[in-house]
């Protein structure tokens, strides 16, 4: 049963033909850790922000549902999230830009517990010193009095990871949530949130740009190149049989040198056809139309015309 | 913090030094003489000579800055050629009237200012928001004279709803025993309440000629750096958790937003210490403007001196308060760490 | 980005140009983008108008006519007369030519001098930054009026010396503005680029730092051009620099206030929103492009 599923969703500029989602859909089984991968300005973020109703100004939802255990979030009146407390949380890239920096973190923390439950302001501070240590930080008590310019950033990104978890959430959001982290803080973070996926039995959507990430954290994972789906499996279908050519480029890119072109294009939102389609070594007329998700396995879809042409017989890439 | 208030006080010692020889020289280049406005047109050259003696004008310059220094540092700004009274004492007389114009003023323009800079901040490129950019560039071109002309026009001349451009009160009213030098609360210390109404009614036109032009500054600042919190990342994690726009717009946006607004008070509070010379004017204002403009008319050195001092001090006694008011609102500000919007 | 099409892999020989989205983001009219600049550019050609050719078409601003004097506003006197008879309109227009040039040669002279000081300040840094840095402390301690106030008394009564004293009132503001400019300018690596080209320290400060700074100079410019204006006509309301009988704005806002005891509102009011809506026109310009501080 997918605890949370995104459908149809198609995000764009105001007054403006483009989108910078197009079509996407993805979904989060309960207890799984699903990723969301692609380059900057690949939508990733955009998709987050949608589903937390936090869209900034001059961006419009056109289509798509939203849902948690099969309850549509999407307003079709206004095509904005409404969100109910203990949905989703999420967490953010820079953890001490994205705390308030004139209020002590404690504070921050205890103002969730007052909002979801209604608590008294000692009782929320209390329950925000408990979850300060329940997110393995030392001396909580000391450390709720503390504003955040005063803590290391794998501290704030415990402090972020314990506001988010004071909502109760049913899907976590965590949006690039090592990469302003030294290494090894990057490894206590991700401990940390298998810990609690355990725990808790919340899904996570976990967005990044490192393959490395992913593939260390991830049950399944959804392929995103200029607000398209590119392809989806599990793991192991990503990382060893990868069928579209923007995901082997991606994989490639790590390990190897790759055609200086494709590097870099960039991601051109104004193409009407597949977004990859002016960086793809093996694009043809037929790119000039969006590519349908078609299956190449059990539970592993790509999107790309060449999938038709292979099953015609005419030769795999 | 006693580092810190010695640091200050030694740079202000500097800054203060500097602004005593710079107006010092500067006066003494003036046109004019001094002594034929303190005897009168028709005074013998015995007489000038006299005058120029008793003053000290015939000392050569440097002997007269060696001893205009060692006056000052003990309080004593010399005596006013133009009303033969002491400098330091006509100031102290001045200086309540120009500080409590100034202080409501300043008082008005923020409590209308920084509503509207948040209004205009939280209806970005709305209606709301166009009116209050005009409205700002309309007080940032006002000319006080204008206004206050016109404010005098409607609000004495056609309605009479304000008494007229007189000074602090009416003539024949007698002020309240000096206790702050503010009217208003000098009356309402007396518990004469008629007093401090009638005190009320003549600041109104001053300082709302004045209030209005403060409070563009106000308002550009407070949308703007409204604006920059309400897009930060802090924002979007309090509106992610939950928190309603309203908390978000007055706990976690103005707080933010109070730092540069703190600034631009400062600023505005400073502009106005020296009392505003046209405003002082028309309103027939007794403060320290119009006495350092007389003085300025009549080549009343010392006077002009005195006031330019007085000014520099108060303005550095400010920029300190408002340092600590810095760290007081946002902890990650030291003392001496000033942020400039 | 033209495609690289030599270095290509396989497949590559002929490249695939995909369809894009006809016309994309346009580009919207400068009136829709900047309404508020676009009414500041209006009111300004209206006056730049007045002050250029509208000394040919009406009175004579100086000569006297006591038979009419103190008319209210009619077709033949469009602001009425004042008390010596002279048509406010026609002195208005007079004065449009004087406050408008003064107020926009001021903004220049002063952001050509400040900018100057201030790279020199920035780029080089040092004990000479620190010596022009408290000597503006010292400066900026007043009340630009009060300055202004003050240099006029010393250098005498007269229209360039309020130019110059205004001007001199201006200059700290621009000195700090480009000195911060050039701070963070000096770091960048074309500055790098301009000395390993083997350009003297004074060509890189002049002719690659300078004009990069140049940009929020240029905004405040606009504004201070506005401030200029409504400087000298305080100066000149209080009786200072420009005196009567010329035809200036705050001279006959000066010289029109006593008749609003009486009534006669129009000899001091219409020259003063003269003045003001000069000023707006000016600061509109400003704002729009980006002039934050006060």
């Amino acid at each position: 049963m997918n605890l949370l599923e995104v459908d149809g969703l198609t995000v764009g500029v105001e007054r403006s033909p483009t989108s910078i989602l197009a079509n996407v859909a993805f979904s989060v089984p309960e207890g799984r850790i699903v990723g969301l991968v692609g380059e900057s300005g690949s939508g990733k973020t955009m998709a987050a922000l949608t589903m937390m109703g936090l869209l900034p100004d001059g961006i419009e939802v056109r289509s798509g549902s939203v849902r948690i255990d099969g309850r549509q979030l999407m307003d079709p009146e206004t095509m904005t999230v409404e969100r109910r407390a203990g949905d989703m949380a999420m967490i953010f890239q820079h953890p001490q830009a994205a705390l308030n920096p004139t209020m002590r973190v404690g504070r921050q923390i205890a103002r969730v517990f007052s909002l979801q439950q209604g608590c008294g302001r000692d009782e929320a501070m209390s329950l925000a010193i408990e979850m300060l240590g329940r997110v393995g930080i030392p001396g909580a008590g000391r450390v709720a009095r503390a504003y955040p310019h005063q803590l290391s950033g794998g501290m704030c990104q415990r402090v972020m990871i314990a506001m988010a978890l004071a909502c109760r959430p049913r899907i976590l959001i965590a949006d690039e949530p090592t990469t302003a982290l030294d290494v090894t803080i990057q490894a206590q973070i991700f401990d940390l949130i298998r810990d609690l996926v355990e725990e808790t039995g919340a899904g996570v959507l976990f967005i990044t740009h490192d393959l490395a990430a992913v593939a260390e954290m991830c049950d399944t994972v959804t392929v995103l190149f200029g607000g398209q789906v590119m392809e989806e499996g599990s793991r192991d279908d990503i990382f060893r049989r990868p069928r579209n050519p923007y995901t082997t480029y991606l994989l490639d890119s790590v390990q190897k040198e790759v055609d200086p072109h494709v590097i870099e294009a960039g991601v051109d939102f104004e193409l009407v056809g597949c977004r990859f389609g002016h960086r793809c070594r093996y694009a043809w007329e037929e790119c000039g139309r969006v590519p349908d998700l078609v299956s190449v396995g059990a539970g592993h879809r790509s999107a790309c015309f060449l999938h038709a042409m292979e099953e015609n017989g005419a030769g795999a890439p | 913090m006693w580092r810190y208030l010695g640091r200050r006080l030694l740079v202000s010692v500097v800054t203060v030094a500097g602004i005593v020889v710079v107006v010092f020289f500067i006066m003494r280049v003036l046109p004019g003489d001094a002594a034929a406005v303190r005897a009168g047109p028709y005074a013998s050259e015995e007489k000038l000579e006299q005058i120029r003696d008793q003053f000290g004008l015939n000392d050569p310059v440097p002997v007269q800055f060696v001893n205009y220094v060692r006056d000052a540092v003990g309080g004593d700004l010399g005596t006013s050629i133009r009303t033969g009274g002491e400098v330091t004492e006509e100031l102290l007389i001045r200086l309540p009237a120009s500080l409590e114009l100034a202080f409501y003023a300043v008082l008005l323009a923020v409590l209308a200012g920084v509503p509207v800079g948040v209004a205009a901040a939280a209806r970005r490129d709305t209606w709301t928001d166009r009116v209050a950019r005009v409205v700002a560039v309309l007080g940032s071109s006002m000319a006080f004279f204008w206004l206050g002309l016109i404010l005098t026009f409607v609000f004495f001349f056609k309605l009479g709803w304000f008494p007229g451009p007189v000074g602090r009160l009416g003539i024949v009213t007698q002020p309240p025993e000096t206790v702050t030098g503010f009217f208003t609360v000098d009356a309402a210390l007396a518990r004469d309440w008629a007093l401090m109404w009638e005190a009320f009614t003549y600041l109104a036109l001053p300082a709302v000629t004045v209030g209005f032009v403060l409070s563009a500054p106000i308002i550009k600042i407070v949308r703007s750096s409204m604006i920059e919190t309400l897009d930060s990342e802090y924002v979007r994690t309090a509106r992610a958790v939950g928190v309603s726009r309203r908390q978000v717009l007055f706990r976690d946006g103005f707080r933010n937003a109070l730092v540069p607004v703190t600034t631009a008070i400062g600023i505005i509070f400073g502009y106005m210490l020296g009392g505003n010379i046209i405003v002082e004017l028309i309103f027939a204002w007794p403060g320290v403007g119009r006495y350092a403009y007389e003085a300025l008319r009549v080549n009343d050195l010392e006077a002009l001196q005195g006031f330019v001092i007085v000014v520099g001090l108060l303005y550095i006694v400010l920029n300190v308060v408002i340092d600590f008011v810095y760290s007081w609102i946002d902890p990650r500000i030291k003392l001496g760490q000033k942020v400039v919007a | 980005m033209n495609p690289a099409s030599g270095k290509l892999g396989a497949g590559g020989a002929n490249r695939f140009v995909p369809p894009r989205i006809d016309g994309g983001a346009k580009v919207l009219p400068l009136a829709s983008r900047k309404p508020l600049a676009v009414v500041g550019m209006v009111i300004l050609s209206v006056y730049v108008l007045l002050a250029a050719v509208g000394p040919f078409f009406v009175a004579d601003p100086v000569a006297t006519d006591p038979a009419n004097a103190l008319l209210p506003p009619s077709l033949d006197h469009l602001m009425g007369t004042d008390n010596f008879g002279r048509d406010v309109f026609a002195r208005a227009v007079h004065s449009a030519r004087l406050d408008l040039t003064l107020g926009v040669v001021i903004a220049i002279c002063a952001m050509v001098i400040g900018s100057a000081i201030g790279v020199v300040a920035g780029y080089w840094g040092g004990a000479i930054d620190e010596a022009l840095m408290r000597l503006t402390d010292i400066v900026l301690a007043f009340p630009g009026f009060v300055l202004a106030l003050i240099l006029v008394a010393v250098l005498g009564n007269s229209t360039v010396n309020v130019g110059i004293a205004v001007t001199a009132a201006f200059v700290p503001y621009f000195i700090r503005l480009t000195r911060a400019q050039a701070l963070s300018e000096r770091e960048l690596e074309y500055v790098d680029g301009a000395k390993l080209a083997g350009n003297r320290s004074g060509r890189v400060a002049f002719f690659h730092v300078l004009p990069n700074s140049l940009q929020p100079s240029l905004v405040t410019a606009t504004l201070v051009a506005g401030w200029a204006i409504l400087t000298v006509s305080g100066l000149a309301f209080l009786g200072v620099g420009i005196k009567p009988p010329t035809a200036e704005w705050g001279v006959m806002v000066s010289e029109g206030a006593r008749d609003i005891d009486s009534g006669q509102w129009w000899t001091s009011l219409f020259p003063g929103g003269m003045i003001v809506l000069a000023a707006m026109a000016f600061h509109f310009i400003g704002d729009e492009f980006g002039g934050r501080e006060a």
